[in-house]
């Protein structure tokens, strides 16, 4: 996959680089990769979840009413 | 140049063109001095996704959004509901917005829950109640509430008391024309887009009063005239909005499929039964829906959602938590199975006009949950019944409540510009909307493919 390249500020460089020794990621990169999957892997987990349990039943109710979920 | 979109859920080419059209008064000036004719729906041609193929120029496969529901990872029983926050492609509100535009975008659905957008915007009938927020920017929903009280986002049609029904539909109506003439005179937009959800409601409800050809037609009902006095109304409602607008804006009038008669609803998972293709048994008599059912789905090869269209699922291995089809096998076993459905003929032997599409060939691409196959039997004069338990797999009448009419292929489209003197007819698809939209503006989005309906030319 082509790469692009972002800055970061030195100090959170450093931070990175403390925090990987010892770990399998191999460079700053592919650490801040991986956090910023798993941030956006949320953030749309949590967009998917928009309705409340309650909410999604009475949704889906009225969708099967008007004969969209038969 | 300002642009006021009305939306009307359902609206077909022969009535309001033709049939009532003498009887709309306002509708018919418009149209005098406008482009107008039908417009090919997306395929499938449902209220989500095919708003927002009209809304963003993309196709339901490169939105990932094949109808209200989805699988969800595969499952056989979890399913998430679509909303707004699913719809990843820019709408032409977006596009506006990045150039300064303001836009008021008021009940085109999905737009629950309400996205920041660079202007307002206002929740359609997938917004839960009115108890939750439903507009962006938050407080406008108070200023809603100033102007009509309770908001209503839909009425559920499918019930005896058709009076309630009716009056229902009435009052949400005059509501929401209400908030559009507030909005329009308080909010300084360029652009205005609004979905009146009414008249899809009134036509499921009260078609077979007003079609002497339908099969459960009732002559001389009280509810005959149901549907044309609606379309009456919407055309007061709509010239009394067009009054208030500036002379240096362009109208359009859109809808997101057609309408017509039912003629009965088919149990394509009974079918599916029959056919042991579905290896579960049901009882006569005992009706029950398909998350009902107790599947063996380790002897499943096939099986369906109904709906106005029906979704067709293999039970893929590898894919599929049971999956018996192998992946070398796919083709052949769709292929057959698509034969079968195109082979089944109407409850009397006739012949139908069934179409089953593959999305990864009628889509540039296909993401998402998407279904093996999508199904209009009888080109969609047969709802699909997902239920299982009835006598025979042909419902003369609605499996899930009264309900008289399905959807059609082509909606309507009509585009007034203030240069215009005369009217002419063209023929248009949903995916002209959004670069015809945008090009009002001066604007055109390049990744956009069809055609720009209307260059400024006399007529």
């Amino acid at each position: 996959m082509p790469e692009r390249t972002v800055k970061i500020p030195e100090n959170i460089y450093e931070k990175i680089q403390e925090r990987i020794k010892d770990t399998e990621f191999k460079s700053v990169d592919e650490y801040v990769t991986y956090v910023l999957q798993e941030v956006l892997a949320s953030l749309e987990e949590e967009e998917e979840n928009v309705f409340t349990e309650e909410e999604e039943e009475k949704v889906k109710e009225r969708l099967r009413a008007l004969g969209y979920l038969d | 140049m300002k642009v006021f979109v009305i939306g009307l859920d359902s609206a077909p080419p022969d009535l309001l063109f033709n049939e009532f059209l003498d009887d709309l008064p306002n509708l018919r000036k418009l149209l005098s001095k406008s482009i107008y004719g039908p417009m090919k729906s997306s395929i499938p041609a449902i209220t989500i996704p095919a708003w927002m193929c009209m809304a963003t120029g993309k196709t339901p496969g490169e939105l990932g959004l094949y109808g209200f529901r989805h699988r969800k990872g595969n499952s056989y029983k979890d399913i998430w509901i679509a909303h707004s926050l699913m719809v990843k492609e820019k709408a032409v509100w977006d596009y506006l917005g990045e150039k300064g535009y303001k836009s008021v975008v008021l009940g085109v659905p999905p737009s629950y829950p309400p996205k920041k957008i660079n202007g307002w915007m206002i929740g359609c009938f997938i917004t839960p109640d009115s108890s939750v927020n439903y507009t962006y920017p938050p407080e406008l929903k108070s200023e809603i509430e100033k102007v009509v009280g309770d908001y209503i986002f839909d009425v559920v049609f499918r019930k005896e008391n058709r009076d309630e029904v009716k009056e229902q539909i009435w009052e949400m109506t005059e509501k929401r024309f209400e908030v559009v003439r507030h909005l329009v005179e308080t909010k300084d937009w360029d652009f205005f887009w609004f979905v009146e959800i009414g008249l899809d409601r009134v036509h499921h409800a009260f078609w077979k009063y007003f079609d002497e050809s339908h099969h459960l037609h009732e002559p001389n009902s009280p509810y005959k005239n149901v549907i044309p006095d609606y379309y009456k109304l919407l055309d007061r409602e709509i010239g009394k909005t067009l009054k208030l607008l500036d002379d240096d804006t362009a109208v359009v009038i859109a809808s997101d499929h057609g309408i017509k008669k039912m003629k009965g609803c088919f149990a394509v998972n009974q079918w599916l039964v029959d056919e042991g293709l579905l290896k579960a048994s049901y009882e006569k008599g005992k009706v029950i829906r398909f998350e009902q059912l107790d599947v063996d789905w380790s002897k499943t090869v096939a099986w369906a959602w109904g709906g106005y269209y029906a979704r067709v699922f293999l039970n893929v291995k590898g894919r599929d938590p049971s999956g018996v089809v192998r992946m070398s096998e796919y083709d052949r076993v769709r292929d057959e199975i698509a034969e079968m459905l195109k082979s089944i003929r109407g409850p009397n032997g006739e012949k139908w006009d069934t179409k089953v599409f593959y999305p990864e060939e009628i889509y540039p691409t296909a993401k998402g949950d998407k279904p093996d196959m999508m199904v209009y039997f009888d080109d969609l004069y047969w709802r699909a019944a997902g239920t299982l338990g009835w006598e025979t797999s042909y419902l003369l009448e609605n499996d899930t409540g009264p309900d008289d009419a399905v959807h059609s292929e082509y909606g309507v489209f009509a585009l007034h510009t203030p240069d215009m003197d005369g009217s002419k007819t063209i023929d248009a698809t949903i995916y002209d909307f959004a670069p015809t939209v945008l090009s009002l503006f001066g604007l055109k989005a390049s990744n956009l493919r069809e055609k720009v309906l209307y260059n400024g030319y006399n007529i």
